[in-house]
């Protein structure tokens, strides 16, 4: 320890959140008796500019070396304080904080107990505070290039935005295209423009953007690093294209011997394409693919003679000697906007979506709808001579959303206006058609929405509050099975076609990402971001920042709005080119180290590695601490049998003589 | 029952190769039923070498104890193998060591002894009080039979072999360079019946037992220091910054030291029942452990001990563990 403890102590009212339950004067006599305590002051708002003060000035007149704040939780405040003690010549780390708040006076109702409970804690403080030493902050160079996960509209909004403000870029797209989930729609609510012309100039503008390198159909495979410092591995998988020489023509898919045969997944397997294939017309790169799955060639050996495709190729693009490729890089920072699923409607059997060809979800009526789709946005169901226009349509809303049956209690937040949008579109093709609506709530809440919505019904389509039971077919037609809530009667409705109103849910490959940045999730199973208030767009993992669906049901101005919040993160890191690694990390006594390893195993940020050190003449293995790389989270502390990882500000004889603290007499 | 001249010939032949300096084994002690440790550093010490059921102490504690004495500048350090008999439950530990690194596979050389049961001392002592006289013992066909200076005893195996090699599942050792004698059969139960009678116990109950015990324990630490898992540089018995454990000798400390000594061995403790054996005043240690065993293996499906590639429970994850006891 430096010099004898000299201890000020500041004990919050915050307004009345504290004072209210906890006798904050009776603490303050209290806090004034404790060992090396100088000085003991309450105040209304320590936070504020005046109790900041407060703190300096005592630090500089009072010669106090270590300060005590008794308020809220230090995730609220702890920075703040800090900074207080810098600025008055302090080390930040001679400051601790006893939560009075959240610990105490919120949870709490008996005042006298509070107070009591309060001085325990702020014993135990000034207890702990005494052997805390100062400790150094260090910077480490950022590398000036983002990775961005996924190529939806989010992707490429937080592409496009760190490119323009000069740095690299790495997006990388799982599929053959960039353009995610809203390339298959086709218009979007509530202004209705149409979803290819907003986003085809951006997808576009994306893989010409000198900063950008694209690349798709390709997977990351690991990523090792730390904030400033990511080392990139991705797959490039092969296409069987030679990308320099493939001029998009798609002469090789009007050739190929599998020539629509093949189950679009852009059209959600309402229409077909080839087993070389552009996914959709706009689509970026706009250079073939051979499908692996399904292309002759590929999975028998042989397709006829010679690949239909390699002779129609007039520029010899086709090349099944193309193996996969793997790109290194380095980046200084992350995001993951890797987008969302839909709900798999099967999971609600008594909709009959596996049963009924006229029992569609959302987004297949999106594509059924588009000019782009299958059809040529003409609604019409079955084939050949069994096609129909359907005259009694019947949407249902929150399927698989809001809905504990499906494990998803939450509202996907785009299915209400998505429904109002596709039925305004079917009155809009087909005005004779009878559109109505089963819903539990109509969650109209973003600018325009509320308008769009009452837009709809005054067009004709029908609102019906129930939440139906079960779709059965009789006599050729579907009959929905519901109870009218309002008027409390049972209903069964006749119609030509359902379509369900999906959720949202996580890609179901999500697993993948999580694993390559040990990300978290919150209970909806959507990556967890860091505060869901002051901190939605960043993760536990410093430098790695989330944009779009990845985080949660988000329409596309959300969407589009968090990607740009993502990359100022991003670029607030990249343009200072410094980073500040934590300072309270951990530290392995390496003389009393067993080199058991369970620390690295333990490390959830691979922080930890055993090194070989020679010991009096012997090679023995002992732990280390990538100083860059720990984030002070104390579990590998935890997990030491023999004591020798301690994490700093949280060491054995730091936290000992806190609990001893709480144990003993007040 | 192995055969001795096989025994020492095959020590006699180790101890001479070239990448082995050392061979721990068992000789007979000074007086009595006692038996001692013995280090074979040449062909002629092989001759001592025995194997019987009096052979109780688990040598693979001396693995980690080996003191690193300083390598003066210039000399290399001796990393030839080091070659051990073990038992079935003492194989274990040695697996739990190499799976925690707290020794390397390659150091060591494993001969293992399928072992049928060692007597309990306590329990032959209740019928004959000891004696000073070298006594000898051996297994014949299910039974042990001791040359007493009375003459000639044989008890059925149940009546006087240790608690800890009735429910014994490993008694042909689990890992082995070369085994002496035929394997043995497995007598054990995966089951856990013999803690149920303390497990039905209410609380109180429980604490009553364990508090009497408790209060009786000398902190002498022998049973930290013969425990073949407990071989940190320092112990936290010891540490004096912080001083986590008092060394005052009052009910406190002491349920602190056999409770960190507990949590210390979930998930590692491979059953050998040294500590109980050695524990001067008769607390059963293996009570406590058995308990350990049985949650971590109903939590967490795991057995210390048994493979050595397999990470050890406190590092590794599985996302199908019960979890049950998460508030
Ligand atoms: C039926 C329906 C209708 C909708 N209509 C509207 C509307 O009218 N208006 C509106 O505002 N919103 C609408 N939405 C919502 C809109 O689709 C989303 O807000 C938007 O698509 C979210 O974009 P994103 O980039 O976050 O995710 P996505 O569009 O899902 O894009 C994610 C991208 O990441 C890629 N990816 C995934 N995993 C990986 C990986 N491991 N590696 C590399 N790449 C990966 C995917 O292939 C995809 O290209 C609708 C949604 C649905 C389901
Ligand atoms: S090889 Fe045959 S099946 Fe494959 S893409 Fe070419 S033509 Fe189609
Ligand atoms: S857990 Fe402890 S003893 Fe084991 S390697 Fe890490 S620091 Fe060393
Ligand atoms: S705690 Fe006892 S039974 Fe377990 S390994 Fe150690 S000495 Fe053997
Ligand atoms: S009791 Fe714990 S600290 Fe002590 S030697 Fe055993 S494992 Fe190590
Ligand atoms: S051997 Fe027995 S008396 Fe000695 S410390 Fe262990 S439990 Fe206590």
């Amino acid at each position: 320890m430096s010099s004898k403890p000299k201890i000020g102590v500041y004990i919050c009212h915050c307004g009345i959140n504290i004072a209210k339950t906890v006798d904050v004067e009776e603490l303050t006599r209290y806090a004034v008796k404790l060992p090396n305590v100088r000085v003991a002051r309450d105040y209304s708002y320590m936070c504020s500019d005046p109790g900041q003060l407060m703190i300096r000035e005592d630090i500089r007149k009072n010669g106090l070396n270590r300060v005590v704040v008794a308020s809220c939780s230090p995730r609220m405040h702890e920075l703040t304080f800090r900074k207080a003690l810098v600025e008055a010549g302090l080390n930040p780390y001679y400051l601790e904080i006893a939560n009075i708040r959240e610990h105490c006076s919120w949870v709490h109702k008996d005042k006298q107990e509070a107070t009591a409970k309060a001085k325990k804690l702020l014993q135990a403080a000034v207890a702990k505070v005494r052997f805390l030493e100062p400790l150094q902050e260090k910077e480490v160079d950022v590398e000036a290039s983002a990775l961005i996960i996924g190529g939806g509209i989010a992707g490429i909004q937080a592409s496009l935005d760190i490119a323009n403000a000069g740095f690299k870029v790495y997006l990388v797209e799982k599929t053959p295209s960039i353009g995610g989930r809203m390339s298959q729609l086709d218009k979007t609510f509530p202004t209705l423009d149409c979803s290819a012309c907003i986003l085809t100039p951006k997808m576009v503008d994306a893989a010409s953007h000198p900063n950008i390198t694209l690349l798709t159909y390709s997977q990351v495979e690991s990523i090792t690093g730390y904030v400033g410092n990511f080392q990139v591995k991705v797959r490039k998988k092969a296409r069987y294209v030679d990308f320099s020489k493939c001029t998009g023509c798609g002469l090789c898919a009007e050739e190929c011997r599998l020539a629509d045969r093949v189950k679009s997944e852009f059209n959600m397997g309402i229409g077909n394409r080839s087993a070389i294939y552009l996914p959709f017309p706009q689509a970026v790169p706009a250079k073939y693919t051979v499908d692996p799955h399904s292309c002759l060639f590929l999975t028998r050996g042989k397709c006829g003679k010679s690949p239909k495709c390699v002779e129609a190729c007039p520029a010899g693009a086709v090349d099944f000697e193309q193996k996969d490729e793997i790109v290194e890089f380095k980046t200084g920072t992350v995001i993951v906007a890797t987008g969302f699923d839909v709900f798999d409607a099967a999971r609600k059997p008594e909709y009959g979506y596996s049963d009924y060809d006229n029992v569609l979800t959302g987004l297949e009526m999106e594509r059924l709808i588009s000019s782009s789709g299958p059809t040529g946005g003409k609604l019409v169901l079955g084939k050949g001579d069994g096609e129909y226009v359907p005259k009694e349509i019947a949407f249902i809303k929150c399927v698989g959303s809001r809905d504990k049956s499906t494990g998803n209690e939450y509202c996907s937040r785009v299915c209400c206006m998505y429904t109002a949008k596709l039925a305004h579109l079917v009155k809009d093709k087909l005005p004779e058609a009878n559109v109505r609506i089963y819903y539990m709530d109509v969650r109209a809440f973003g600018k325009g929405f509320e308008e769009f919505y009452d837009r709809v019904r005054r067009e004709g389509v029908r609102y019906i509050r129930g939440n139906p039971s079960e779709i059965f077919k009789r006599n050729g037609k579907l009959v929905i099975m519901v109870e009218d809530t309002l008027t409390a009667k049972p209903l069964e409705d006749e119609v030509d076609m359902v379509v369900l109103a999906v959720g949202l849910e996580p890609r179901r490959d999500a697993r993948e990402v999580i694993d390559l940045l040990r990300l978290s999730q919150s209970s909806d199973r959507f990556f967890l971001e860091a505060h869901p208030k002051l901190a939605p767009v960043d993760t536990a993992t410093e430098g790695v920042y989330l944009a779009g669906c990845a985080q949660g049901p988000k329409d596309i101005p959300d969407t589009v709005a968090q990607a740009k919040g993502a990359a100022s993160s991003a670029l607030v890191l990249l343009s200072s080119g410094k980073v500040k690694v934590q300072a309270q990390i951990s530290w392995v006594n390496e003389a009393t180290c067993r080199g058991c390893g369970y620390c690295v195993e333990i490390c959830p940020y691979t922080a930890i590695e055993l090194v070989s050190v020679n010991k009096m003449g012997h090679e023995v293995n002992v732990a280390r601490v990538n100083e860059a790389l720990c984030k002070g989270c104390g579990a590998c502390a935890a997990g030491c049998l023999s004591g020798s990882v301690q994490q700093k500000s949280f060491m054995d004889s730091q936290i000992l003589p806190q609990i001893a603290a709480l144990g003993g007499k007040s | 029952m192995p055969d001795l001249e096989k025994l020492r010939a095959l020590a006699k032949e180790t101890i001479s190769r070239d990448d082995i300096k050392c061979l721990i084994g068992w000789r007979p002690g000074t007086y009595g039923y006692r038996t001692s440790p013995h280090f074979v550093r040449s062909p002629e010490d092989a001759d001592q070498l025995i194997f019987s059921p009096l052979c109780s102490s688990n040598l693979a504690t001396y693995l980690t104890l080996a003191e690193k004495r300083p390598v003066p500048r210039g000399a290399q350090p001796d990393t030839r193998k080091v070659a051990i008999l073990v038992k079935g439950c003492d194989s274990r530990a040695v697996v739990q060591q190499v799976a925690e690194q707290g020794i390397k596979r390659e150091a060591v050389y494993v001969i293992g002894c399928p072992c049928e049961g060692i007597i309990d001392l306590r329990k032959l002592e209740d019928k004959y009080p000891h004696t000073l006289e070298r006594v000898e013992a051996r297994w014949e066909n299910g039974k042990i039979s001791l040359d007493l200076p009375g003459g000639r005893a044989v008890f059925p195996r149940e009546e006087i072999v240790a608690g800890k090699c009735l429910t014994c599942r490993y008694p042909n050792p689990v890992i082995a360079d070369v085994t002496v004698g035929e394997d043995v059969e497995v007598r054990g139960s995966a089951g856990f019946e013999d803690i149920n009678w303390l497990e039905v116990k209410n609380a109180q109950e429980r604490w009553a037992f364990w508090r009497d015990k408790v209060n009786s324990c000398l902190r002498c630490y022998s049973c930290r220091n013969v425990c073949p898992m407990c071989y940190c540089e320092e112990c936290i018995l010891e540490k004096q910054n912080p001083a986590w454990i008092q060394r005052s000798v009052n009910i406190s400390e002491n349920t602190a030291f056999q409770l960190a000594r507990a949590f210390h061995l979930a998930g590692r403790c491979i059953e050998c029942g040294e500590c109980e054996r050695v524990c001067p005043v008769e607390i059963p240690l293996t009570h406590l452990n058995r308990k350990l065993v049985k949650e971590v293996s109903e939590q967490f499906a795991f057995t210390p001990g048994v493979d050595p590639e397999a990470k050890p429970l406190l590092v590794g994850y599985r996302p199908n563990d019960k979890e049950d006891f998460i508030l």
